[in-house]
């Protein structure tokens, strides 16, 4: 699944005002997702190679939030997964490129969602084995932070890939959890949030990773849960053309992607009520594009297949009408988690 | 939809890019780490930084050739698939190669990674004095970076990182850096005074400026009052988030549970928490006077009074009854967030 973004913008940006009542185009949007893989005539398919698993990823979870779970030919997807594993369990983003957190994640996830378990033993001898094993030697067994690659510096948001696909993996335990909980801890800041390594300002990305990671490990009790829910609901755009939307930091513009990991985090900390829901709805409404499908980070902007993840993602937690239950914790169909799971 | 006249434009790219990516693929498989390589290299990342694999081949031409230099000078063997510049250059020239790109795509994780990657290298192939003045380089260039944008978290963290490379290798009798780096960010807040990532460093660097200065008490407290006193300052403008977080930040300093790695004055009794919090919600209160529409003010209010009556068990129910309300009227779409106040305080 390719990253390239457009051919379409989001909202008004096309040109044309936006109907009164807003709604979600479901059948464009499978559509738009289902054709990403042709756009093969496009010099931004061959540069965003480097983001191939992950849009796979993002593709497959948004068709099976938008009800479409069967788009995607269940062989040729798993076909493609494996064709960038590694001899060391680690996964690249398309074949020929290198192992990562990153893309390890989402094959994990997507195997997950495909409920591929199976093939993975099939098709790779121990291959879950081998995959746990590569999360694994990521970790710093000193500090208990997690590397993305052999060369990387660690990043919290590399703990909350190795906690999600290790426990889907039901392999958890082959890392030391306490300690990389002890290191998040140590990312925390007076406003309640958290950076991407200790002293790091709070980032929403990260606050998304690290409460991730921390539901993960059933350790939510060591968040400053109503400091840190406050500073997650003032990241809600009040006033002026992006109102209803959410950003990532003080100060900075509204985006349906960080919508998703504010959003994600308040559900997280049983807070989601703590913004204006009905309008981060229209917010992220308004940054379809209602000719092709997809949807943008803020109007007018180039819609991808991130952003609309994230904006479906987004419209799920909020209960909007006709789309799969979506969880917080994993970014994946909420039948899926449990069913593997078991909570 | 796809302009007519840029087909042909966009086929030719396409097929110059994947042929470039053909080359680079083979000649890496073929272990072929020479200094065309690692040219061809260059011009796939000029075309695509976020190609993270380019970036490890990169890296292990250089780490062949740094393990290869060491054999040549001992040696005297020529090998056809090493670099032939000394390390010192190769080093110099791939910092050089990189700062552009880090211009063109300040928030390219790839970039950054590989930049401290090979300076960390590099310290294992050049004498101490060369590895600080490449820190030192570095942090000019932060600096720069930051001056771009003041708010890139990258360039953040990235400075971070720099200051605890120099101060890891400064001699034992030197100082720290938390006194330039403490005069930085006051540099960077008088240019903009919404900085909250100047204003967040500003934080972490003050207890260990004072443990440094030896401060005592007096001092202390002394640094705490002209922090308060400067966002009062900064509260001219009552929608400064930025000052508002920062205000919450020196606040939280004054709790019991406040870590000493992170506390500004070490002996608070309890009648000093509570002098400080009715200095602060005096002084907010008159804020009002200008501004009854700046729901900040009431938030702030709300907080501090809440902190307050912990302290004290003074419960300034009246006034925190219509600070809520101000809150609700002004703040409707987090409603949800007033309401559960409410009942948590069983107003
Ligand atoms: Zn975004």
């Amino acid at each position: 699944m390719a990253l390239v973004s457009g051919p379409g913008r989001g909202g008004s940006g096309g040109g044309h005002t936006l109907p009164e009542e807003l709604h979600l185009y479901i059948d464009k949007h499978v559509h738009y997702i289902q054709t990403l893989d042709t756009r093969k005539d496009e010099y931004e398919y061959w540069l965003t190679e480097h983001l191939r698993l992950n849009g796979l990823y993002w593709g497959l979870t948004a068709l099976h939030l938008l009800g479409r779970p069967d788009v995607l030919k269940r062989e040729e997807v798993l076909d493609f997964v494996f064709s960038c594993m590694h001899e060391d369990g680690g996964f690249g983003a398309a074949p020929g490129h290198d192992a990562h957190m990153l893309y390890t994640a989402s094959a994990v996830q997507i195997l997950a969602t495909l409920d591929a378990f199976g093939d993975l033993e099939t098709r790779v001898c121990g291959g879950r084995m081998r995959i746990g094993q590569f999360i694994a030697s990521l970790q710093d067994r000193k500090t208990g932070t997690i590397h993305g690659d052999k060369y990387g510096e660690p990043d919290t948001r590399f703990i909350a890939c190795a906690f999600m696909a290790l426990s889907l993996l039901c392999l958890l335990p082959i890392i030391n959890v306490p300690l990389s909980i002890r290191y998040i801890q140590s990312c925390a800041n007076p406003d309640g949030g958290y950076g991407s390594s200790p002293g790091a300002e709070s980032h929403s990305g990260q606050i998304f990773a690290c409460l991730s990671a921390l539901s993960i490990a059933n350790a939510l009790r060591t968040v400053n849960t109503d400091r840190l829910a406050g500073w997650l609901s003032e990241r809600q755009i009040t006033s002026g053309p992006g109102v209803g939307g959410l950003n990532g930091r003080p100060e900075k513009k509204e985006d349906v992607c960080y919508s998703w990991w504010v959003l994600s985090s308040l559900a997280m900390l049983s807070r989601r009520h703590w913004v204006d829901g009905e309008a981060l709805k229209r917010f992220i409404l308004s940054c379809q594009d209602e000719v092709n499908g997809g949807i943008s980070d803020r109007p007018g902007d180039m819609v991808d297949v991130f952003h609309t993840v994230f904006g479906v993602a987004g419209l799920s937690l909020l209960g909007y009408e006709g789309l799969e239950e979506v969880d917080p914790v994993y970014c994946m169909p909420r039948s899926i988690t449990r069913r593997i799971l078991g909570k | 939809m796809e302009r007519e006249g840029d087909g042909e434009k966009e086929r030719k790219s396409i097929a110059e890019y994947r042929a470039l990516l053909d080359q680079v693929n083979t000649k890496v498989e073929e272990k072929q780490y020479s200094e065309e390589v690692l040219a061809l290299t260059s011009r796939l990342l000029k075309k695509n930084p976020e190609y993270y694999t380019i970036w490890n081949y990169r890296r292990l031409i250089l780490l062949n050739h740094f393990a290869r230099d060491v054999t040549t000078t001992l040696e005297h063997d020529s090998t056809p698939l090493t670099l032939s510049k000394s390390t010192n250059d190769i080093i110099v020239g791939d910092l050089q190669f990189i700062v552009p790109l880090l211009i063109q795509y300040p928030k390219c994780y790839w970039i950054w990674n590989y930049r401290l990657w090979l300076l960390e290298e590099a310290e294992k192939q050049v004498d101490k004095g060369t590895t600080v003045r490449l820190w030192k380089d570095e942090l000019a260039l932060v600096g720069k970076m930051l001056d771009r944008d003041e708010r890139n978290f990258h360039g953040w963290g990235y400075r971070r990182n720099i200051v605890s490379q120099l101060e890891r290798l400064a001699e034992p009798e030197q100082k720290t850096m938390a006194e330039q780096e403490f005069a930085y960010t006051s540099k960077m807040m008088r240019a903009a005074l919404q900085n909250f990532s100047a204003l967040h460093y500003r934080l972490k660097l003050i207890p260990k400026l004072l443990d440094e200065r030896q401060a005592d008490g007096a001092a202390r407290r002394k640094m705490l009052d002209e922090e308060l006193e400067s966002m009062q300052e900064a509260l001219i403008d009552p929608f400064n988030q930025s000052a508002w977080f920062y205000h919450q930040y020196l606040m939280s300093t004054l709790s019991e549970d406040c870590p000493r790695d992170a506390a500004i004055v070490l002996d608070l009794s309890r009648d000093d928490r509570i002098h400080y919090y009715e200095q602060e919600v005096e002084r907010i209160k008159e804020m009002l006077e200008d501004f009854d529409d700046c729901k900040w003010i009431y938030e702030a209010l709300v907080q501090y009074s809440i902190e307050y009556h912990q302290l004290t068990d003074i419960k300034p129910k009246n006034d925190l009854q219509f600070w809520l309300d101000e809150l609700q009227r002004l703040d409707p779409m987090r409603s949800g967030r007033w309401k559960d106040l409410r009942e948590a305080l069983k107003l």
